[in-house]
C-alpha cells in the first residue's frame, strides 16, 4: 500500500476512489429521484423559462438548494406589486413562483385571485386609461387569471380551490353562466368539495340558454334528495325554470316563491283578561 | 552491562500495553471532547438569529387564508432551519482539525495510541452530535410557532364561521382540516431527520476537504462552493445542455461534476413533507441509507489522506 502511495500523488487516488463511487451511487440517486419525485417530495426540475425570468440572486438561490425561501420571498414580492397595483410584474413574479413550487396550491390560488379579480377589478375602476385599454386590459388579465388556472389543474388535477378560483372569474369577471356551471360541474365529488358546490352547478346552468331542460332535470333530482336541499335559491331557480319549460302545473313543485311576501300567521284569539280587558 | 536491565523491565512492559485495532471508547472521547470544543466556540449563538427569523415569520402579514398563512410561515422557518443546518455543518467541521492544530492538541492526542481513523470518526461524531442538538432546538422552536399559530387560527375560524351561523358542522370540520393540514403534524419531524441526513453528508464532504486543505478559509469556501454545485448540478443540467445543443464537451463536464460531487438535490426530499404530502416512511429510509454510505466512503477517504499526514 505504501508503495502505491508512493508512486500515485494521494489527491489523484482520492479523486479516483471518488469518480468510482460516483459511478456506482448516480444510478441508484437518480432511481431514488425519480421515486422521490413520484411520491410528490421532491419537485421536479423548474422550467427553462423560469430560471430565463428569474433575477441572478433568485436564481443562484434556487440553485442553491433554497427553493422553498426563494419562492417564499418572491411571494411576499409579489404582494408589493400588488400594493402598487403593477399587475405585470405580479404576473411575471407568479410565474416564476408556480414553476418553483408547483405542487403548492396556494400559490396558483393567488396568481388566479390576484390576476383574475384584483387586476380586472382595477381595470374597471382606473380611470387614468382610455376605456378601450380598460376593457382590452380587463380581458388580458382576466384570460390570464383563466391561462393559471388551466395550468394549476393540470399540475394539481383534483384542486378543488384552484376551480373554485377560476368559477368566480368566470361569474363574477366575465359574467359566463355556462363556463361558470362547467367548472363548478368539475369540481362535484372531487375531495374536499363543499356540499353547495352542487347546488351552484344547477343554479348556473338554469342560465346557461340551451340548458334549462338539464338544468331543471339536474336540480329537481336535488330538490328530492330531501329537506336540507329545499333552500329558497334552489326553489326560486326551479320556479323560474317552470315557468320557463311551461312545466304543467301538477308536476310543479308545492313551494311557496320565496321571494313573494309571505301571508301573515293568522293570530290566536286572544283570551281576555280579568274585567273583559282584550289585548290586540 | 548495568544497563542491561531496566531495557528489559521497558520491554515487557511494552510487551504488556496492547493497543486494540479499534476503541470506541477512544472514539466516544473525541466525539464528547468535540462537543465540549464547539460548546465553548459558543456556536449555539446562531440559535438567537434563528429565533429572529421565525418572530418576524410568524409576524407576516398577508391577505391569506389561513391555511395559506400557516403554510408560509412553515416554509420560511424550515427553511431557514435547514441553511442554518448545512451553514453550521460547514463551518464547525472546517474549524476542528485547523483549531487542534493552532492548540496543539493534534500533537498530544496522535501521540497517544489513537488511531488515525479514531481521531476522524470522533471529530465527525462530535460534530454530528452539535448539529443534532441544534436541530432538536431549532426543530422545538418551529413547533412551538406552528402549533401556537395554528391553535389561534383554528379558534379564530371556529368563530368566525359560527358568528355566520349558516355553515353545516361538517362544513366547519372540513374548514378545519384544512387548517391542520398545513400545521404542525408528526410528519414534521421526519423534515428535521432529513435536514440532519444533508447536515452530515455535509459534514462528512467538509472533513475530507479539511484533511487536504491547511486553512479554515479554504476549507469553508470550497465546501460551500461543493455544496452549491452539488445542489445545481441536478437542476442545471438540463438547462446547460439545452443550451449548448447537447454539445458532448459539456455532456463530458456535467457528467464529470455528476461523479466527483454528491448529489444534494435528492436530500431536498423535506420541501415535500413541510407542503403536506404523505411520507412514505421506507423512502425515509432508504435515504438513511444512502447518507450513512456517503458517511462511510468519505470518511475512508479522509482516512486516506490523513493516514500519514506529517503535521
Amino acid at each position: 500500500m505504501k508503495r502505491l502511495f508512493h508512486f500515485v500523488p494521494r489527491l489523484i487516488l482520492v479523486l479516483a476512489l471518488l469518480a468510482m463511487f460516483g459511478l456506482v451511487r448516480e444510478p441508484v440517486e437518480q432511481r431514488m429521484r425519480a421515486r422521490l419525485i413520484e411520491a410528490n417530495l421532491l419537485l421536479p426540475p423548474p422550467a427553462q423559462t423560469a430560471f430565463e425570468q428569474m433575477s441572478q440572486s433568485a436564481m443562484m438561490g434556487t440553485l442553491g438548494g433554497l427553493r422553498t425561501l426563494v419562492a417564499t420571498y418572491l411571494t411576499l414580492e409579489a404582494f408589493d406589486y400588488f400594493s402598487t397595483k403593477s399587475w405585470d410584474a405580479l404576473r411575471q413574479t407568479y410565474q416564476i413562483i408556480v414553476d418553483l413550487e408547483p405542487r403548492d396550491e396556494s400559490n396558483w390560488v393567488s396568481a388566479i385571485w390576484h390576476l383574475g379579480i384584483n387586476a380586472t377589478a382595477n381595470m374597471e375602476y382606473n380611470d387614468r386609461l382610455p376605456k378601450f385599454e380598460r376593457e382590452r386590459l380587463f380581458r388580458e388579465y382576466a384570460f390570464a387569471g383563466i391561462a393559471f388556472a388551466e395550468r394549476g389543474i393540470a399540475q394539481l388535477p383534483d384542486s378543488v380551490a384552484i376551480r373554485l378560483q377560476l368559477a368566480e372569474i368566470y361569474r363574477v369577471k366575465l359574467q359566463d353562466n355556462c363556463a361558470t356551471a362547467r367548472v363548478y360541474g368539475d369540481t362535484i365529488g372531487r375531495p374536499g368539495a363543499l356540499g353547495y358546490v352542487r347546488r351552484f352547478y344547477g343554479y348556473f346552468m338554469a342560465r346557461c340558454p340551451g340548458k334549462e331542460r338539464e338544468a331543471y332535470d339536474y336540480l329537481i333530482s336535488l330538490y328530492r334528495e330531501g329537506k336540507q336541499q329545499h333552500l329558497p335559491t334552489l326553489i326560486k331557480e326551479i320556479k323560474n325554470l317552470e315557468v320557463k319549460l311551461s312545466i304543467p302545473d301538477k308536476e310543479r313543485i308545492p313551494d311557496p316563491d320565496p321571494d313573494l311576501p309571505r301571508p301573515a300567521p293568522q293570530s290566536q284569539p286572544s283570551t281576555p283578561l280579568p274585567g273583559g280587558i282584550m289585548v290586540p | 552491562m548495568s544497563s542491561s536491565p531496566p531495557t528489559e523491565k521497558a520491554d515487557s512492559r511494552v510487551q504488556t500495553r496492547h493497543v486494540p485495532l479499534f476503541s470506541l471508547g477512544r472514539v466516544l472521547t473525541i466525539t464528547s471532547g468535540t462537543v465540549t470544543q464547539l460548546f465553548r466556540m459558543k456556536v449555539f449563538y446562531f440559535l438567537f438569529a434563528f429565533a429572529l427569523v421565525m418572530v418576524a415569520a410568524g409576524n407576516f402579514s398577508l391577505p391569506a387564508t389561513p391555511a395559506q398563512e400557516l403554510s408560509t410561515i412553515k416554509k420560511v422557518s424550515f427553511g431557514t432551519m435547514d441553511l442554518f443546518a448545512w451553514l453550521f455543518s460547514i463551518v464547525a467541521t472546517a474549524l476542528l482539525i485547523p483549531r487542534d492544530q493552532e492548540d496543539r492538541t493534534l500533537y498530544t492526542i496522535l501521540a497517544k495510541p489513537v488511531r488515525r481513523i479514531e481521531y476522524l470518526l470522533g471529530k465527525l461524531g462530535g460534530v454530528l452530535c452539535v448539529v443534532g442538538l441544534s436541530l432538536l432546538v431549532m426543530g422545538t422552536i418551529c413547533a412551538i410557532t406552528v402549533g401556537f399559530r395554528e391553535s389561534l387560527l383554528v379558534s379564530e375560524e371556529i368563530g368566525a364561521m359560527q358568528a355566520d351561523g349558516h355553515f353545516a358542522p361538517d362544513e366547519v370540520n372540513q374548514q378545519i382540516d384544512l387548517i391542520r393540514h398545513q400545521g404542525l403534524r408528526p410528519e414534521l419531524a421526519l423534515v428535521v431527520l432529513a435536514y440532519f441526513f444533508k447536515a452530515a453528508v455535509v459534514a462528512a464532504v467538509t472533513l475530507l476537504l479539511s484533511t487536504i486543505a491547511s486553512s479554515s478559509l479554504f476549507t469553508i469556501i470550497v465546501s460551500i462552493l461543493v455544496f452549491l454545485i452539488g445542489n445545481a448540478h441536478a437542476l442545471a443540467t438540463g438547462f446547460w445542455l439545452q443550451e449548448s445543443g447537447n454539445s458532448w464537451v459539456v455532456r463530458i463536464v456535467v457528467k464529470v461534476v455528476k461523479v466527483l460531487i454528491p448529489d444534494f438535490q435528492i436530500f431536498a426530499f423535506s420541501e415535500g413533507i413541510v407542503q403536506g404530502e404523505v411520507v412514505p416512511y421506507w423512502l425515509v429510509g432508504e435515504m438513511g441509507l444512502i447518507t450513512v454510505g456517503y458517511l462511510l466512503v468519505f470518511l475512508l477517504l479522509s482516512l486516506l489522506v490523513f493516514v500519514d499526514k506529517e503535521f
